[in-house]
């Protein structure tokens, strides 16, 4: 278990929710479509502390994890009222425990942009989704209109010591573990997007 | 509505308040280059400030992006201007401009947006 970023996102895990209520209101709406296409067995990696079950459809089984214990500890709450099965689990994206091909729907939230070695992690969610399975992931990524972009490569330096990195390629990083890119969408100017991926 | 409001308050007061700092602190006569280099350090702290008091009101990114723009960039112009000693002549007026600076890059942004939105790729089947 990578102990340094687990600290970080359990610091990170007393504040996050503060931040949360614009956010859910302009992008939770496109979450909630996205999440439409869940089917069968399902993972979400980096839970946080649940603010996105209430985007979930009712009746799915999920398993959500996080490496943050603190935010699984916050998480419990909201899936208790969630209308399905949903199972909390402390683990690192880049050392799953489960067997090869075990879900047919990989969920991300905001999660490629923190993972310290993005690739290592995707390869991982390539080797536990069943051939034909799914990757849906709706992340903020590096944008390539050039003022914003360098503003994401100055501030990363700095956010990368509290949260998240800025500046992730997260569409090339999928590709480059081996997903067939599906979709890509943008939600807002070319910076939030939702991706969609699959396993052949 | 709520959002597409605050969006162009939280601009327009990030614009102002960037504005009337610089003029704070750049006296005409300065040195161009200290001048703009010193006016984007103070737009990026004010960007970061409010932007992170307004973002549970209006979400990180939305207020983040069009901030960064007006504060960075916004900055290093009224500091220029400012060197140069052709910036506003009151305080209203300098306020008044960095407002409008402020809305204009919240329209430009929110054009662009729309411009971006959707599909980049599509192969589902």
């Amino acid at each position: 278990m990578d102990t340094e970023t687990q600290r970080k996102w359990d610091a990170a895990s007393r504040t996050l929710d503060l931040f949360a209520w614009g956010d859910d209101q302009r992008l939770g709406p496109h979450k909630r479509r996205l999440f439409r296409k869940i089917r069968g067995a399902t993972l979400m990696v980096a839970a946080g502390t649940g603010n996105d079950f209430k985007f979930f459809p009712p009746g799915q089984h999920i398993i959500a994890i996080d490496i943050s214990p603190q935010m699984l500890e916050r998480a419990a709450q909201k899936a208790a009222t969630y209308q399905g099965t949903l199972e909390l689990r402390v683990l690192d994206v880049c050392a799953l425990p489960f067997a090869d091909a075990s879900f047919d729907t990989v969920v991300t939230v905001c999660t490629f942009c923190s993972v310290p070695r993005p690739v290592v992690g995707l390869r991982e969610l390539y080797r536990v989704l069943k051939p034909g399975g799914q990757l849906l992931m709706f992340e903020h990524v590096r944008s390539k209109i050039g003022p914003f972009g360098i503003f994401l490569d100055l501030m990363t330096p700095l956010s990368r010591r509290v949260g998240p990195d800025l500046n992730r390629d997260t569409v090339g990083n999928v590709q480059k573990a081996g997903f067939r890119l599906r979709r890509e969408e943008n939600v807002y100017l070319d910076i939030i997007k939702i991706i969609e991926a699959v396993k052949e | 509505m709520y959002f597409i409001i605050g969006d162009y308050v939280a601009g327009m007061l990030i614009g102002a308040l960037t504005a009337l700092s610089v003029r704070a602190v750049v006296w005409p006569g300065m040195d161009m280059v200290m001048a703009m280099l010193l006016g984007m350090a103070i737009g990026m702290v004010i960007h970061l400030g409010l932007g992170l008091v307004l973002a549970p009101l209006l979400g990180m990114v939305y207020t983040m992006a069009p901030a960064m723009v007006i504060g960075m960039y916004g900055g290093m112009l009224f500091g220029m201007r400012d060197s140069m000693a052709a910036g506003s002549r009151t305080l209203t007026a300098a306020a008044s401009v960095g407002a409008l600076f402020g809305f204009l890059v919240v329209l430009g942004i929110q054009l662009y947006d729309r411009a971006l939105h959707g599909a980049v790729v599509d192969a589902e089947d």
